[in-house]
């Protein structure tokens, strides 16, 4: 039944654009996950030394969570206008705050305190007790949150075809946008975001397990 | 006029709030209506199997697929292509292709939570049960689900917020989605003024979203038997 | 350990690769000076324009851009008056009023003469326009037009009941169910519903759900379902020609042979052009690039 409503000629002949906006739809989940990560490592750290601080600024993570993408595109397009590349990377970057905070947290809290003693007694300074001790063992923890991010981001991207974007959201909106819907140009859209989202899952799920190959055999 | 005195006059306008079908309170009321028939419905389809596939230890590849996979669906691609099965049946597109995109989005999260929620109780406590002469049913429904009940309502917060954030979607496609008319259209007349009611409206909902996240941990306070709260928090 | 770091710069190293865009690659040029950045808005029509000239200029030997599907007037206004595009296939009316709040009339002369002033300022000129229109039209179905008769947006007084079908924006507009409901049609019996895509609207149309949809003039669906363009007798729908809009830095740097020529290419849009080669698109899915080429060769202006 799929097969009749796609028509595969049309695919053949876009190959080139699809793989354009495959490309821009990865470049805008790339960043918006990297900019959350370069957000949220340095915030879980300081929550760890400052433990009061954990409350207000998982409050705060949790409400920006809370904001849907399309009225969190639209809230910023008046303030940065529609060309920026602020617009639909700052609202993406700020859902993945929440999960990466969350999961730096968890991972740093992972590392067994006598281990941080160890190191502290074989006289390791914070800085390379931290860098060499800590963050390896907290890795996969925080990959794993980079996991989840990754794939709802892909499907956030989508939206921000409606602000005009390229990315597989375009395809989707155009097979709308004509006077007579054309699946396949959803179809594609929508299969084409979901392929990504698992293909990035499965390579940062690779990434995961090669960070940390003594935790291989732990459920993933 | 600048941006805020013109948000302040339509903010403070009556008719922007009580205009029929089309104020603000009437498009809140919709979004509500059809973000809960959503969340019903996501439940209804979610909750059964995952509690019963968890409780007889079965489908643990079915509960990731559809956790990770889930996660993966792009809710405006299922939105558009409901649509269109809409369009070519000539059936509305006011209804159903919002509710199957919220549902899709919905499912997962229920799922995965319920799931997780009653494999994770202790089997000794289950062994413990299952020899004081406990039917499965019994077991089922004085032990685990209670014990489970915490991560199985962050489950339904969790569809909840995304449920009613996503609403708003469903005005790409036709006369629906609540308060994602008014956001739609300001951005479609951004140089006639559009922006105030774009800014108005996406405020509103972001609000709705924080409602419904604090009304549901609320939930848990009242629903979760307290030996249970006194579990969790030790 | 140094896997461990290696596998991170990988990660990176894709991250930032991922960064850096595809550049754009430009035709060979046989005439020297600046590239001509052609844009269009984000619909089929608007790109069939636009690649109509794009090709003739490169044709003709001029270094030409692409910048297609860019989205709407918010999005390509600032680049053009910036200078970052600088051609772009306008609509009288629309440019007008969306572009620069001005009020425009069913009259050419005036709604042109009042755009070109209003660009002038912004640095871009305003060529020849062209015959052919892309204006919203206002239809009923074949079915409706016959048991209740109406032929014009006036008759619609006489019809009960009935509601129009058009983007979320129109609702405001005088151009559109704020002309009908108020001046000068003061329509009492009219409701509006707001849906943002034209298949939608359509369906709602044949399926009963509203009985007026408002289209474009050129969508080469209206005469395939049988649909009825009622007439807009007290002219509240301005005039939309087909206008080129060039920048001032590519009309000195390239003179009158340029201008010819986009002029030459402007004549031949008609709306009839416009209703076939939209046809070919929608209905056929052919690509608007092709469709644009084919429409040049066939008159003439490419090889």
């Amino acid at each position: 039944m799929l097969a009749q409503l796609v028509r595969w000629s049309w695919i053949g002949d876009n190959l080139d654009d699809i793989g354009v906006a495959t490309v821009e739809h990865l470049q805008l989940t790339v960043l918006s996950v990297l900019l959350g990560l370069v957000v949220a490592v340095p915030l879980a750290v300081l929550v760890r030394r400052r433990r009061w601080l954990e409350g207000p600024v998982s409050g705060i993570a949790g409400v920006l969570y809370t904001v849907p993408s399309l009225a969190a595109f639209a809230l910023l397009v008046p303030v940065l206008g529609l060309t920026s590349l602020w617009t639909p990377v700052l609202p993406l970057a700020t859902y993945s705050l929440l999960i990466l905070l969350r999961n730096t947290l968890t991972g740093l809290d992972s590392v067994p305190e006598q281990l941080r003693e160890a190191a502290d007694a074989m006289g390791y300074r914070p800085l390379r007790r931290f860098l060499e001790v800590e963050v390896p063992l907290a890795l996969p923890a925080v990959v794993a949150g980079v996991r989840v991010a990754t794939v709802t981001n892909v499907g956030l991207v989508t939206v921000t075809a409606l602000l005009g974007r390229g990315g597989l959201g375009a395809f989707i909106l155009d097979g709308i946008r004509r006077s007579i819907p054309f699946p396949t140009s959803i179809i594609v859209g929508t299969v084409g975001a979901i392929l990504l989202a698992i293909a990035l899952d499965l390579a940062l799920l690779w990434l995961q397990r090669a960070i940390a190959p003594w935790q291989r055999r732990a459920a993933a | 006029m600048s941006f805020w005195d013109r948000f302040v006059e339509w903010a403070t306008t009556a008719e922007t709030w009580t205009a029929p079908g089309d104020g603000l309170l009437a498009l809140l009321a919709e979004h509500l209506r059809l973000a809960g028939v959503a969340l019903l419905l996501s439940a209804l389809i979610a909750l059964p199997p995952a509690v019963w596939l968890a409780h007889r230890r079965r489908g643990r590849v079915v509960a990731t697929v559809v956790a990770n996979a889930g996660r993966a669906i792009p809710s405006l691609g299922i939105l558009v292509l409901v649509a269109v099965l809409a369009i070519e049946q000539g059936f509305s597109t006011r209804f159903w292709p919002l509710i199957v995109a919220l549902v899709v989005l919905g499912v997962p999260p229920i799922f995965t939570n319920a799931y997780t929620a009653i494999t994770a109780v202790d089997p000794m406590v289950l062994e413990a049960a299952r020899a004081q002469g406990r039917t499965e049913r019994q077991v089922l429904r004085e032990v685990e689900l209670p014990l489970g009940l915490p991560l199985l309502i962050d489950g339904l917060r969790l569809a909840a917020v995304q449920i009613v954030a996503t609403t708003a979607l469903g005005a790409v496609v036709g006369p629906t989605g609540g308060l994602g008319r008014p956001i739609v259209r300001g951005f479609a007349s951004l140089r006639g003024g559009g922006d105030v009611e774009l800014v108005g409206a996406s405020i509103l909902v972001a609000l709705l979203s924080l409602l419904v996240d604090r009304g549901t941990t609320l939930l848990t306070r009242v629903v979760v038997p307290p030996g249970v709260r006194r579990l969790q928090a030790g | 350990m140094r896997f461990r770091i290696t596998a991170l710069v990988g990660v990176l190293a894709l991250a930032l690769a991922a960064c850096s865009g595809a550049d754009d690659t430009e035709a060979t040029a046989t005439i020297d000076g600046p590239t001509i950045t052609v844009a269009s808005f984000n619909f089929a029509e608007s790109t069939i324009l636009a690649e109509m000239y794009a090709q003739a200029l490169e044709d003709a030997g001029y270094p030409v851009e692409r910048q297609l599907d860019l989205g709407s007037r918010e999005v390509i206004f600032p680049e053009l008056t910036s200078g970052d595009l600088d051609l772009l296939p306008e609509y009288v009316g629309s440019a007008l009023s969306v572009g620069f709040g001005g009020a425009p009339t069913s009259d050419l002369d005036t709604s042109l003469a009042d755009l070109r002033a209003a660009f002038e300022a912004e640095g871009v000129q305003v060529l020849e326009p062209a015959p052919g229109e892309d204006k919203n039209v206002y239809v009923v179905t074949g079915e409706f037009a016959e048991t209740t008769g109406v032929t014009s947006i006036s008759d619609l007084a006489d019809a009960g009941d009935v509601t129009l079908a058009g983007a979320p924006e129109c609702e405001a507009r005088e151009t559109c169910y704020a002309g009908m409901v108020g001046e000068p049609y003061n329509l009492t019996n009219l409701a509006f519903e707001g849906i943002a895509e034209g298949a939608v609207r359509i369906s709602a149309l044949e399926n009963g759900e509203v009985e007026v949809a408002a289209l474009f003039s050129t969508q080469p669906v209206i005469t395939e379902k049988g649909f009825v363009a009622l007439d807009d007798d007290q002219g509240i729908v301005p005039v939309e020609n087909i206008v080129p809009v060039v920048s001032d830095e590519i009309v000195d740097a390239y003179g009158e042979d340029l201008v010819a020529l986009l002029n030459e290419v402007t004549a031949l849009v008609t709306t009839e052009a416009l209703l076939d080669l939209n046809g070919r698109v929608e209905l056929n899915a052919e690509d608007p690039a092709d469709v644009a080429g084919d429409f040049l060769a066939e008159n003439g202006i490419t090889g």
